[in-house]
């Protein structure tokens, strides 16, 4: 401390004290200065002065009360500036507290509400807004009572925060989180819990749930097939009926492109149309043709939808609808229509043939019983009527599927006559001929004639299908047809004829035409023998089908109905003498069959008279009994174009006598009355053409005793 | 920003602390306005935390890092 100057007065003791005062006051001040120094370093929280580092001069001239007040300042100055922001904080977070759309709720340790925030309060307290203090189980839970199981005492146990999912309180659900509050010490006071109101999204995830569930149910319940495809052709997404029509689990269709399904029998305009929806052209109603796994060809129709993202194709959609049986059943039908017109056609052919035919046989058969034994005339004449018949069973061929044939049927069992049939049909061909027939095969009501023509033709077919030897099957046996069979076959017992041979196979091409009229591959063929083949069985009320393979052989299926009689004993009959005696009359509007008849019946020993039609053969009817010379039988023309037939005269004639014996001849050979000729009124019936032998036959069975009337 | 830097070295606690916190002061104005930042270069390891702390309190940011074997203390407006 410098001196401040001394009394040149002689004060000098009194100035001596003075500054012994001064100087101690001085070192008080600073004693006091440095110890409050000390006090407020402590306070900054650093250590005490040393005299050492700071002398009493320096810290007076350094001023640290002065440096430790001014930070002291700022650090209230900080505080203040803290405070505020703080202040500010908080009502920001009141704010989001009260505003927010979730409920918030905090409680204490016992579960108390310490407070609420007005989302919570609408949520589950009707907007009551004193309910610090309360239970949250009384506000939330509605109970007084406390619940051990509690899951959100969880957090309050270990501090850990918990979240559940769907909490359903008073019909509404709610997502929860918690979490823990926690003191300094780390402790759990408490803990926030925040309520999200999911009833709403609920709801509408499950109407969208219900919804999927109803569109889901009709896209996999359709009978209507659902493919969905990607621009490459790969399928995205089928639905069941897809996979049961196909018969590709889903994985394995997810896996296959429809360019790959597409059915052989697809042509380039079908590809291409495929192609074209793939690139995002087109759309509307399609017809398509796909393979199924076991190579079933499935025709499809329906309606095909483009699928566009952003304005690029992304592939398309197609509802479609199974149509292969309405296919067949329309291929079955268009057969048919052209089977009946050109059976039309033919039936009226093959009568007026017949008559022609009958003009030739008659005189052959005239001409051999004039002519000597081993008179080369007569061999000729043998070769002549070969001629004939053969030209007689074309015609024959022809009626079968003319619309006005019909099957002259017996009670009878085809295993012998498929027996026969196929060991004539192979006799002479290097083909290995194998017969199974059941013995214990059902009867069937069939025109033996007609079916043992088609065993004949399917027959023949196979053999002339193996050129170099091979093996032809033929079987007939039982079947009942169920409703898991073909849906062409109508249900019932059936006797199946199976003609299976190792040939040359047919060409996929040509299997639909197979039965057409006229169709044929083989030099020199009529085309006739399985279209007959298909008439015959149709009109006997049964079904063929075929499978062929190119190179692999064919199998022909016919099925017969079965009858429900059982088979009557055999018959047996014996041939009569062929002449006879006796007057004729002969009704036919054909001059040169009246001719030809006449004269074979001459030739037979009868006497012959002749009619035009029905009107005149019962004029000379009533006449020759009028002159006692009556007629022992009549033979009467069925059909009289513009005049009375053999139907309408023979009523007349037996309400003139009813004895008397009349025969229904016809070149319609299955006419239904031919076919059931005593349910007319005939005692006999005789087919156009004929040879002398069948006339006398035919008489002779007609009448009761060898030497009539 | 200007930096004024102040070599404290040979200086103990809480002489160091108190030639900051006079620094401080005095430049309090130019800190809040972040014109200016002041580095001490101490080699007492008490003041590393007393320095840093006061100046916090005070509303400051202050950082610590090593130098030349010494703490390098630098405040500078929060």
């Amino acid at each position: 401390m410098a001196d401040s100057g001394a009394d040149p007065c002689g004060g000098a003791a009194a100035s001596a004290l003075e500054i012994q005062r001064l100087h101690e006051r001085h070192q008080h001040a600073t004693a006091y200065i440095r110890d409050k120094v000390n006090e407020l370093l402590k306070v900054i929280g650093t250590s005490p002065l040393r005299p050492e580092e700071l002398d009493d001069e320096t810290l007076i001239s350094l001023d640290p009360i002065g440096i430790v007040a001014g930070s002291f300042r700022q650090v209230l100055d900080h505080l203040n500036r803290t405070n505020e922001q703080l202040r500010f904080a908080r009502e920001e977070l009141q704010a989001i507290f009260d505003c927010a759309g979730l409920g918030i709720l905090v409680i204490d340790r016992e579960q108390r509400i310490l407070a609420s925030n007005a989302k919570f309060r609408e949520q589950f307290a009707m907007g009551d807004v004193n309910l610090t203090g309360q239970y949250c189980r009384e506000v939330v839970c509605k109970t007084d009572r406390p619940d051990r199981a509690c899951p959100f005492m969880v957090t309050l146990k270990t501090g850990e925060s918990f979240r559940c999912s769907d909490w359903v309180v008073a019909g509404r659900h709610y997502d929860i989180v918690e979490t823990a509050m926690r003191n300094q010490a780390g402790a759990v006071t408490g803990c926030v819990l925040v309520y999200a109101d999911i009833t709403e999204r609920i709801q509408s995830e499950e109407a969208q749930r219900r919804s999927e569930e109803r569109y889901r149910d009709l896209f996999e319940n359709t009978n209507d097939l659902i493919v969905s495809a990607r621009p490459d052709g790969s399928i995205e997404y089928v639905n069941g009926a897809w996979c049961s029509t196909l018969g590709y689990s889903r994985a394995e269709a997810e896996r296959l492109s429809l360019l790959e399904l597409l059915h052989p029998s697809c042509d380039a305009a079908c590809r291409e149309h495929l192609r074209s929806l793939l690139r995002g052209e087109g759309g509307g109603q399609v017809r398509t043709t796909l393979t199924a796994k076991d190579g079933r060809m499935v025709v499809l129709e329906g309606d095909v939808s483009l699928m566009r993202e952003h304005g690029k194709s992304v592939g398309f959609r197609a509802i479609l609808r199974d149509t292969t049986e309405r296919e067949i059943l329309e291929e079955e039908l268009r057969k048919r229509e052209k089977l009946e017109s050109v059976g039309l056609l033919a039936g009226g052919i093959a009568h007026d043939f017949n008559n022609i035919l009958t003009a030739v046989l008659g005189n052959i058969s005239l001409a051999q019983a004039a002519a000597a034994p081993g008179d080369p005339v007569h061999a000729r004449l043998i070769e002549a009527e070969k001629a004939a018949l053969a030209a007689r069973g074309l015609t024959q061929q022809l009626l079968t599927f003319s619309h006005g044939g019909s099957p002259v049927k017996r009670l009878t069992s085809v295993a012998q006559l498929v027996r026969d049939q196929t060991i004539f049909s192979c006799r002479g061909s290097s083909v290995d001929c194998q017969i199974r027939t059941d013995p214990a095969l059902w009867a069937v009501e069939v025109d033996e004639g007609q079916i043992g023509q088609v065993v004949n033709n399917l027959v023949l077919n196979a053999v002339q299908s193996m050129n170099n030897g091979g093996t032809v099957e033929v079987s007939a046996d039982n079947v009942t047809v169920g409703p898991q069979d073909d849906p062409l076959l109508p249900r019932g017992n059936f006797v199946r004829i199976t003609v299976h041979d190792t040939g040359c196979g047919i060409p996929r091409e040509n299997l639909q035409r197979m039965f057409d009229p006229y169709f044929t591959t083989k030099p020199g063929g009529t085309g006739l023998g399985l279209a007959v083949t298909y008439s015959i069985v149709k009109q006997h009320g049964g079904h063929i089908s075929v499978d062929s393979e190119w190179g692999r052989g064919t199998t022909f299926v016919l099925y017969l109905p079965a009858s429900t009689q059982a088979l009557p004993a055999p018959e047996y009959s014996v041939l009569e003498p062929q002449h006879g005696k006796g007057r004729i009359l002969v009704m036919d509007d054909e001059r040169i069959v009246r001719e030809i008849a006449a004269a074979m019946l001459t030739e037979l020993g009868y006497e012959a008279v002749s009619a035009v039609d029905g009107t005149a053969a019962i004029g000379l009817y009533k006449q020759a009994r009028a002159q006692g010379r009556p007629f022992d039988a009549v033979i009467m023309d069925l059909t009289v174009p513009g005049g009375m037939g053999g139907k309408e005269a023979v009523r007349k004639l037996h309400s003139l006598d009813p004895g008397a014996r009349v025969l229904v001849s016809s070149g319609y050979s299955n006419d239904p009355v031919m076919a059931n000729y005593s349910e007319y009124g005939f005692c006999g019936v005789i087919s156009k053409p004929y040879r002398l032998a069948d006339l006398a036959t035919a008489l002779r069975a007609a009448t009761p005793s060898p030497d009539p009337r | 920003m200007k930096t004024i830097d102040y070599d404290i070295r040979g200086q103990i606690c809480p002489s160091t602390l108190l030639t900051a916190l006079r620094e401080i002061n005095y430049h309090q104005e130019a800190l809040h306005d972040g014109v200016v930042r002041l580095h001490f270069l101490t080699d007492n390891r008490d003041c590393v935390t007393t320095i840093p702390e006061s100046a916090r309190n005070m509303g400051y940011a202050a950082e610590v890092s090593r130098e030349q074997g010494c703490y390098l203390i630098e405040v500078r407006g929060g």
